[in-house]
Order: C-alpha cells, then sequence, then structure tokens
C-alpha cells in the first residue's frame, strides 16, 4: 500500500511497494491496469500481486502527484475492452522510479561497505580459496 | 447493471465499491476497478477453482478498506474547504447511515413497539438457533475423521431387507471381505468393556477392539505417540492399548509421561502407546479406549458369531455406488462358497455419517420444520405490529414525500427499520439461543441423540442466526413498508390520525396465515402428544415398579459368582426376590443366534434365522412378574446335562403356530457350534417389548443360567417390597463382598429404564409442545390485535350503530365473529397444510395416524376458543363506544 505522502525525488525516503512497481512495469510500456498486476506478478515471481484496490489506491496518487498519466488514445484499441484506461509514465516518473533505483542501490552499497552483504564480482566466480 | 453470467463475487465486489468508496474517487475509478477485478478472479477461477475466486475477493477487503477510508476523509476534507458542494445524496453509505440513525431514533420514540417486537423476535429466533445448534452438531457437521466423506459403513443386510436393515458381520466373512475388495479398504470394530483395576477403585471403560487395521482406515492421527497398526493384532504381539483424551485426562492428568506406562483392563496390563486427540470420537463420544482384537487362527475363520462392524475407506475416485457393485460381486462369491453361513448374503454399503445419525434424521428435521414455523408466525406478527405502527405514520410518511423524499427512499428508510429490529432482535435471539440450548442439554433431552456432546453455538449457527435475523426483518419489513410508499401522501393527509382501512385486508391475510401456521404446528403436536400417551399406555408385559437393577461383567470365568452373588442379594432385608437376565427388558434386541428345530430340520443350503436369547436364572419370571402361560417355569433342578429352555409366546406363535410347543427340542447357533446340544421347551412365558414399547415384541428363547455357566455379564433384577432406592447399598456391599475388584454399574429403577426408552419420543413431543404453545400464544396475540385494531377503527362506525339502537349483543356478536371469520379462514388453510405435512412424520407416530380426526377436531377446537378468547376484549371494548364521543372522535 502507498504510504500517505510521497517522498520528493532524491531523498532516501522509501517509495512505497506497489508505487515503485507500477512506475517499474509502465517504464517500457503502456498498461491497462491488469497488465500491470501482471507484469509485476511476472517479474517478482508472483512475490507481489496488487488487488484491483491496492492498483488504484496507487495509480490515484501517482496521477495526482504527475507521475503517470492517462493515455487518450488507446494503443490496441482495436481488440480491448473500450471501458479499459492506459497508463503512461511522465518524465517526472521516470526520474522518482530512477532516484528510487539508485536510493536501493546506495543503500545496498552502505550494507557491504559494512561487509553485511558480500562485495560485488565482477563475474560470479566461484568462492573460496 | 450486471449481465446475467457476471459472477457472484464480482457483482459483491462491484455492491462494495458503491457501498464503501466516497463519490469522486467512485465516478473516477469504481468502473475500472470492477473491470480488473473481474480479470483477476477469472483468472483465478480458472487456475484454482471456485475457491481461488473467492479468495481473491478476500483479498480485496483490507484494502478496499484502507483505500475507501483515506480517500473519504480526503473529500470530506476537501469539500469543509471548497464552495462547490459535492453532491451528497449520491453517498450510499452516507445515506445508510443517516437511515440508520433516523431508525433508531424513531425506535426509542416507541419504547413499547420497540421492546415487544424485539422479545417476539428474540423468541423466534432464539428457538430456531438453538435447534439449529443441535440439527448442525449432530447432522450437518462432517465427522472428525479424515476425509469423512469418503468413510462407509458396511454390513449385512437380508435378501429383500430395507437399506437400513444393517446388521454385524462374523470373522471369516470380515477377512474375505478384506482381502478381496479392491475399490476400498476395510477394517472392523468391535465394542468392548473392560474393567480397569490397579488405580484406586476399580471401573468400567467403554472401549473398541479394533480388527483389521481400524486406525489406518480412520486416518486420524494421534495426540500422542502412535496409533494401533495391524501388527498389534497379532496373538504374539506385545498387548497395547490407546486412550481417549478424556480417558488420559482422567486417568493419568494429562501426563506426556503416560506413554509407556501400563493399565491393568481385564486383569491383562497394556501399555499405553497412544493418546488420541479430543475431536476423535469413534465410534461415539462415549469411546474411552481402543485395543487391539486377538484372534486366534481358527476364531478368524468363525462365520455364525456376527458381531463385526465394518467402516471402509473408498480409494481415490471411487464413488459409493462403484463400491456397492464390488461388494455385490463379492457377495455372490461367499454366496456360492459358503451357501450354509452365505446362502443370503447381501452386503449393504452406506455413507458413514448417515449410519451415525440413523433414525434421529426424521426426529430432528420434524422438530426444525416445527420452529421454522414458530419463525414464520413471529415474522407474521411482526408484520402485524408494523402495519399497525404504518397505519399510525402515514401522516409522517406523507409529509415526508410531500417535502420530496423519493418512493425508493421511503422504503428504504422503512426496511432499514425492520432490518435493524431484525437485528438487534436476533441478538437477542442468540442470548435466548444459547440459554435454551443449554437447558436442552441440561435437561439431558439430547443425551439420547448421536454426536450429543457435538453440539454447541459454532460459527456456522452465528451465521445462520445473522441470516435468519435479516430474512425475518425483510420478510415482516418489505409488506408494510411497499403499503405504505404506495400510498398517496394528499390522502393520508386527508385522512387525519385515524389511519385508513386500506391496508386491513393485509392484517387479515397476515393473521390468517399465521392461524394455518400454528394450526398444523398444533396438529404435529396433538399427533405426538397423542401417540406419547398411548405409548405410555402399552404394557411392557411385566409390572416395571418395584424393581432395582445394576449390572455386572466378570472379568475372568467364574462360574460360582453370580449364583451366589443373587443368592445373598435376594437373603437382604426388604428384598423380595433376586434374579440374573444376560440383558434387560425393553433396553433392545441384544444378542441373538440361529434357531433350529430338531423336530423338523431345514432342507441343506437353507439358513436359519437368527432368534434373540436371554440367559436367566431361574427365578427371573417370577421376580419381573412375567406370566406362565402354559408348561412350567426354570427350576434350580435344571442343570446343563438336560437343558430345559423357556420361550416366549411370540415364539411360539412363529414356530410353532396351531401346533404344542412343548417337549419339542431345538438347538441354538450353527450345527457345528451349538449353545447347546438340544434343549426341550419345557414353558411358554408372556411377551416384553424389549425392542421399544412401541414395537411388536420379539420371539425370545429363555436359557437357564445353568446351561451357559460361563456367561460373563448379567443385569440383577431385583424385587424390592419398599422403595427400591434404599436397597441399592446394600446390594453393591453383597457383590463387594464376593470380590471387591468388581464394579457394579447402571444402579437404576426398572422404571427408569421404561422412562429412557421413550425417551426419544418424550423429547420430540416436548419440544413440539412448546413450539406448538408459543405459536398459540402468537397466533391469539395476532387475533387480538387486529381485532382491537378494527374496532378502533370503526370507532365512529359502531358509535352510529349504538346511537341507532344496535344492541351491546349484536355488536359484540359481530366482532366476535369477525374473529371467528379470521379462524375459519385459517382452520381451512392450516388443515389442508397439517394434512400435507403431518404425513412426514409418520414414522415418529405410535398408534395414531397422521389424519387422526380426533387430534384434528381437538386442535381445531383449541383454536376457536383461543379465537374467541382473543376477540372478547375487543368486541367488549365495541359495546361500551359512547356514540358522542365516537362521533365527535378526530
Amino acid at each position: 500500500m502507498p504510504h500517505d505522502r510521497d517522498p520528493a525525488p532524491g531523498s532516501l525516503a522509501p517509495l512505497s511497494a506497489p508505487v515503485f512497481q507500477i512506475l517499474l512495469a509502465l517504464v517500457d510500456d503502456d498498461l491497462h491496469g491488469y497488465a500491470i498486476i501482471q507484469d509485476i506478478a511476472a517479474r517478482t515471481g508472483g512475490e507481489v500481486r496488487l488487488t484491483a484496490s491496492t492498483l488504484y489506491a496507487a495509480v490515484k496518487r501517482l496521477l495526482d502527484a504527475g507521475w503517470i498519466e492517462e493515455l487518450t488514445e488507446r494503443p490496441r484499441a482495436e481488440r480491448d475492452d473500450p471501458r479499459r484506461r492506459y497508463y503512461r509514465i511522465t518524465r517526472l516518473g521516470r526520474d522518482a522510479a530512477r532516484a528510487e533505483a539508485r536510493r536501493v542501490e546506495r543503500l545496498a552499497a552502505m550494507a557491504r561497505a559494512k561487509r553485511l552483504l558480500p562485495p560485488l564480482r565482477p563475474s560470479s566466480a566461484p568462492k573460496g580459496p | 447493471m450486471s449481465a446475467p453470467r457476471t459472477p457472484a463475487a464480482v457483482r459483491a465486489y462491484r455492491a462494495l465499491l458503491a457501498l464503501l468508496l466516497p463519490p469522486r474517487f467512485r465516478g473516477d475509478f469504481a468502473d475500472e476497478m470492477a473491470l480488473v477485478f473481474a480479470d483477476l478472479h477469472a483468472e483465478a477461477t480458472r487456475t484454482r477453482g471456485c475457491r481461488g475466486g473467492l479468495r481473491v475477493l478476500a483479498a480485496e477487503l483490507p484494502g478496499l478498506l484502507a483505500l475507501a477510508l483515506r480517500e473519504r476523509r480526503a473529500e470530506r476534507a476537501e469539500r469543509a474547504h471548497s464552495t462547490t458542494a459535492v453532491p451528497e445524496d449520491k453517498d450510499m453509505l452516507e445515506s445508510l447511515l443517516q437511515d440508520l440513525r433516523f431508525a433508531g431514533r424513531s425506535l426509542r420514540r416507541s419504547p413499547g413497539f420497540a421492546a415487544v417486537a424485539v422479545l417476539t423476535l428474540a423468541l423466534g429466533v432464539g428457538a430456531n438457533t438453538a435447534i439449529f445448534s443441535v440439527v448442525n452438531g449432530v447432522l450437518l457437521t462432517p465427522l472428525a475423521l479424515r476425509e469423512p466423506d469418503r468413510l462407509v459403513a458396511l454390513g449385512e443386510g437380508a435378501e429383500g431387507g430395507a437399506p437400513t436393515d444393517f446388521s454385524t458381520t462374523s470373522p471369516g466373512s470380515f477377512f474375505d471381505w478384506q482381502r478381496q475388495a479392491t475399490r476400498l479398504r476395510l477394517a472392523g470394530f468391535t465394542g468392548s468393556e473392560a474393567t480397569l483395576t490397579g488405580r484406586g477403585e476399580p471401573e468400567r471403560l467403554v472401549g473398541v477392539s479394533t480388527i483389521g487395521g481400524l486406525f489406518e482406515v480412520l486416518g486420524v492421527p494421534p495426540l500422542l505417540g502412535r496409533p494401533i497398526a495391524r501388527a498389534d493384532e497379532d496373538p504374539s504381539a506385545e498387548r497395547v492399548v490407546v486412550l481417549s483424551h478424556g480417558a488420559w485426562r482422567r486417568l493419568f492428568g494429562g501426563d506426556r509421561g503416560a506413554l509407556g506406562r501400563t493399565i491393568t483392563l481385564n486383569g491383562t496390563p497394556r501399555t499405553v502407546v497412544g493418546v488420541m486427540p479430543a475431536s476423535f470420537r469413534f465410534p461415539d463420544g462415549t469411546t474411552e479406549f481402543w485395543a487391539p482384537s486377538r484372534f486366534e487362527p481358527d476364531f478368524r475363520a468363525n462365520r455364525d458369531q456376527y458381531f463385526i462392524q465394518v467402516v471402509g475407506r473408498l480409494a481415490p475416485g471411487v464413488s459409493v455406488e462403484a463400491a456397492r457393485a464390488e461388494m455385490a460381486t463379492i457377495a455372490e462369491r461367499l454366496r456360492r462358497d459358503w451357501p450354509l453361513y452365505n446362502g443370503d448374503l447381501r452386503i449393504v454399503v452406506r455413507p458413514l455419517q448417515e449410519t451415525v445419525v440413523e433414525g434421529v434424521r426424521t426426529r430432528l428435521f420434524v422438530v426444525m420444520g416445527a420452529v421454522a414455523f414458530v419463525l414464520l408466525i413471529t415474522c407474521a406478527n411482526l408484520g402485524n405490529l408494523l402495519l399497525a405502527r404504518a397505519s399510525v405514520r402515514r401522516r409522517e410518511i406523507a409529509i415526508r414525500q410531500a417535502l420530496g423524499a423519493g418512493r425508493g427512499r421511503v422504503v428504504r428508510q422503512l426496511l432499514t427499520e425492520s432490518l435493524l429490529l431484525a437485528l438487534v432482535g436476533g441478538a437477542a435471539g442468540l442470548l435466548v439461543g444459547k440459554l435454551f440450548l443449554q437447558v436442552l442439554l441440561a435437561a439431558q433431552a439430547t443425551t439420547n441423540l448421536p454426536r450429543a456432546d457435538e453440539i454447541g453455538l459454532d460459527p456456522r449457527v452465528l451465521l445462520f442466526t445473522l441470516g435468519v435475523s435479516v430474512v425475518a426483518g425483510l420478510a415482516f419489513g418489505s409488506l408494510p413498508a411497499w403499503q405504505l410508499a404506495r400510498g398517496r401522501s394528499t390522502e393520508a393527509l386527508r385522512e387525519g390520525a385515524r389511519g385508513s382501512a386500506g391496508h386491513q385486508w393485509a392484517r387479515s391475510a397476515l393473521v390468517v396465515s399465521e392461524l394455518a401456521l400454528a394450526m398444523v404446528l398444533l396438529t404435529g403436536a396433538g399427533l405426538l402428544l397423542r401417540s406419547f400417551a398411548l405409548l405410555q399406555r402399552v404394557d411392557p408385559g411385566f409390572p416395571a415398579d418395584h424393581i432395582l437393577t445394576f449390572d455386572v461383567a466378570l472379568r475372568d470365568r467364574n462360574a460360582t459368582f453370580f449364583p451366589a452373588s443373587v443368592e445373598r442379594i435376594a437373603a437382604l432385608p426388604g428384598v423380595r426376590s433376586a434374579a440374573l437376565v444376560s440383558q434387560l427388558p425393553i433396553t433392545g434386541r441384544g444378542i441373538g443366534a440361529w434357531f433350529n428345530r430338531l423336530d423338523r430340520p431345514l432342507p441343506p443350503g437353507v439358513k436359519p434365522t437368527g432368534e434373540v436369547y436371554r440367559v436367566v436364572s431361574p427365578e427371573y419370571f417370577a421376580t419381573l412378574g412375567l406370566p406362565l402361560k402354559r408348561g412350567r417355569l426354570l427350576t434350580a433342578g435344571d442343570r446343563r446335562e438336560r437343558p430345559a429352555v423357556v420361550i416366549n409366546e411370540a415364539l411360539a406363535k412363529r414356530y410353532y403356530p396351531g401346533e404344542e410347543p412343548l417337549g419339542k427340542e431345538i438347538y441354538l447357533g450353527a450345527p457345528d457350534n451349538r449353545l447347546f446340544d438340544r434343549g426341550t421347551i419345557v414353558g411358554v412365558v408372556g411377551n416384553t417389548r424389549d425392542d421399544g414399547l412401541g414395537r411388536e415384541p420379539l420371539p425370545t428363547v429363555y436359557i437357564p443360567l445353568a446351561v451357559m455357566p460361563d456367561w460373563p455379564f448379567f443385569s440383577y433384577v431385583v424385587r424390592t417390597a419398599g422403595a427400591p432406592g434404599p436397597v441399592a447399598a446394600a446390594a453393591r456391599e453383597a457383590i463387594r463382598a464376593l470380590d471387591p475388584n468388581l464394579p457394579v454399574r447402571n444402579v437404576r429403577t426398572l422404571d427408569a429404564v421404561l422412562a429412557e426408552s421413550v425417551a426419544p419420543a418424550r423429547w420430540s413431543t416436548t419440544l413440539l409442545g412448546v413450539f406448538a404453545a408459543i405459536a398459540l400464544l402468537m397466533a391469539g396475540l395476532g387475533v387480538f390485535g387486529v381485532l382491537s385494531f378494527a374496532v378502533t377503527q370503526r370507532t365512529r362506525e359502531l358509535g352510529i350503530r349504538i346511537a341507532l339502537g344496535a344492541a351491546p349483543a349484536s355488536v359484540q356478536r359481530m366482532v366476535v365473529g369477525q374473529g371467528l371469520g379470521l379462524v375459519g379462514a385459517g382452520l381451512a388453510l392450516g388443515l389442508v397444510g397439517a394434512f400435507a405435512l403431518t404425513r412426514l412424520m409418520a414414522s415418529m407416530l405410535y398408534g395414531v395416524a397422521p389424519t387422526d380426526p380426533v387430534t384434528y377436531a381437538a386442535v381445531g377446537a383449541v383454536l376457536v376458543a383461543i379465537a374467541v378468547v382473543a376477540s372478547y376484549l375487543p368486541a367488549r371494548r365495541a359495546t361500551r363506544v359512547d356514540p358522542i364521543i365516537a362521533l365527535r372522535a378526530d
């Protein structure tokens, strides 16, 4: 479920999982609601399964924030239910998603520095001497 | 809005969206959300079936609630800050809350009405809740076994016998069935009581002997340790026992260290290897231990001792029908292989749950039907109350309509009121039901039900109560709501507060249906009452007063104990005489054996009929007061070497019609396994109704104790000079003096045994009687209410009549006549209903036809009497109408 306040890009406060996942889903394609849910489920191996209610709670907030927008033309109108609406990620949304990914990356780097995670290796070399 | 093929879950989700979401968000997103949900639902249904669909709906709820709350708060905040109003009346939740608040206020304004309505409803819903709990626990809850719907019971049925004709089988047959069956896995068991010694007072435990791997078929894992395995049945295996949860708590205080300890049952130490969970009740809740049977090889082949009850687990994918077909093939084979024993074998296969609740189904459904009627009458009564209230409120409604309230809005408001009433009444009904159930259980009214210990208020019962309340609310609320909303407002405003006679017909119709329902219920109760009275008047065949009885079972063979003990007891002060019998009269069929006439042997290959026998001490007949009809009674001189037997009249009638049975020789059992070689019939005694007072006497052979000296279990029959109670302690002492390790059980009077035998009939009669009384009361109130109301409405007319010189008596007659008219219509309808419905209870009746004219006439008279009483008060009021006041009224 998205948090009540969405963070400003660049802050270390995290985006909620549904919000981030929806943005990711829209990065390379404009999708309608059900397709977003399917894309997320497939990408996370079923770990993140949005319900209709959580999806649209997030969609409303994303629309309000201007991170996504509704498409006026229909990309696949001929084989689709005309009631479906398609969403596209905006520049602002792309920035936010990128910022979130960077944030996670930075956090992971901090964890590595403390040896909580093993150091990054160029390739998956076998461990041990 | 919904296409006919829209799944219910999708419609439910849409309804939730409409109900919960605030208007703006709903306008923006609800359609799309419903669309996405439909996709999700379709996917889940495709991959995981119907359950998957429901799970998707359930998964939506938390998110939807959170979303609705947040968006609602946001929109409200926005409304507060903006000047443009968001249209509020489109919000269903808001208007529902408003309706509820209004309903609450309006009910608080008339507390008398609300109290009567809630109390009536509490009574109706409470009775339903209590009885449904019983039905739920006994009939609806699946047996607490693994996959209980795959379990079947098997038994032997006679050729052409009813499907319920179901009996045990012999070891030889059982092992044949078990070996040959492939579509189901069989196991057997038999009841086995044992005396527990070595832990304080000796006590008798009720248990089960498992045969052929019972636990493997039932498939319930033990709470502790291990279940009994087939290997435990080997005669050389260690002797083990598995305890019930109750026995474990009682004997070992719930100590896990009980595993591996030994207890002594029937003098044999057994190691406790397992404890079953509390939910495991097989074959019923009284069972305290399970021990493996150990059959010696020759006993495994025995084919004339019928004592094994068989259960089976269907293999995956096998239907009961398929199992039946296979068992029929096996039966055919056995008929060929063992013509003497299995010449007419038929193997009956039935779902296990069906056999467990055998015989109570009809009784429970009739009682459930009766409470449902009570509820219908409750609804009719409340509908009437609401109608009365409605005519008073017409003005209020008319004003609201005149001010612009739509018809739908008014109906919704009125329905909300009745639903609120119903829910409050339902909550009160739950309490009443709980109380009622406690009374039922405390009065041990249900102890004669199978699975009585599984009765309680569970979620299903709660759901039932909620459902019943809501349906009741809609049922009694819809008529007045419709009536009110239909009315034209100008008319109502003009009429003033008097209300109109417009829906008098509706109230009359309700009262007529109440009366009809009451008539049906009363008829049912009347029939049961009459048959119960007849049953009580049945002569059991002996005088049952002043007889004390108790049971003693020996642990090991001791041919002298029983004769010695009965002699001691007979010598006690206050005792007239004492005797032994292997099974008390009126307590069921008991043990039987093949009956063979030596003077007329059956042709080879024909299986003899099994008949009941009782082992008795010679004084039994005199002590019980069983009359001698011919010949002589047994004496102490009848020894084992020259067996003499006594038969009852029923047996003489069946086997020796028109013949002299005295002096004829017989034997009992199979040719190669006889109870005694040849016995001579020396006397014929009167019948006892051992299969129940309502059943025909069973043909019975009485065998002297001297012929079967090793019989291990007897009931004592002690005729006392005074009250039987005080003798009990002395008798117990006499047994203890002979053997301090023998428990004395079931000490009671024979009168109590007799009363217990009719307990099921008493149970249904009492319940139906109570419900019929409630129905009668409510119907009477209904008649009273309608007539009072009619008199009030006709005040002006009555006043004019009186002013013009009508005699008070004629006015009174007119009102009472109106009441009788209602009763007449109710009686006619009820008669039809009773005719149709009492048929269903034919199996519960004794000596009375479902169409018994006496009962119908009596019930009709009672209803007419009630109607006259109920109309009398309003009629009297009618005659007291003062013309002047009446004309000035309004």
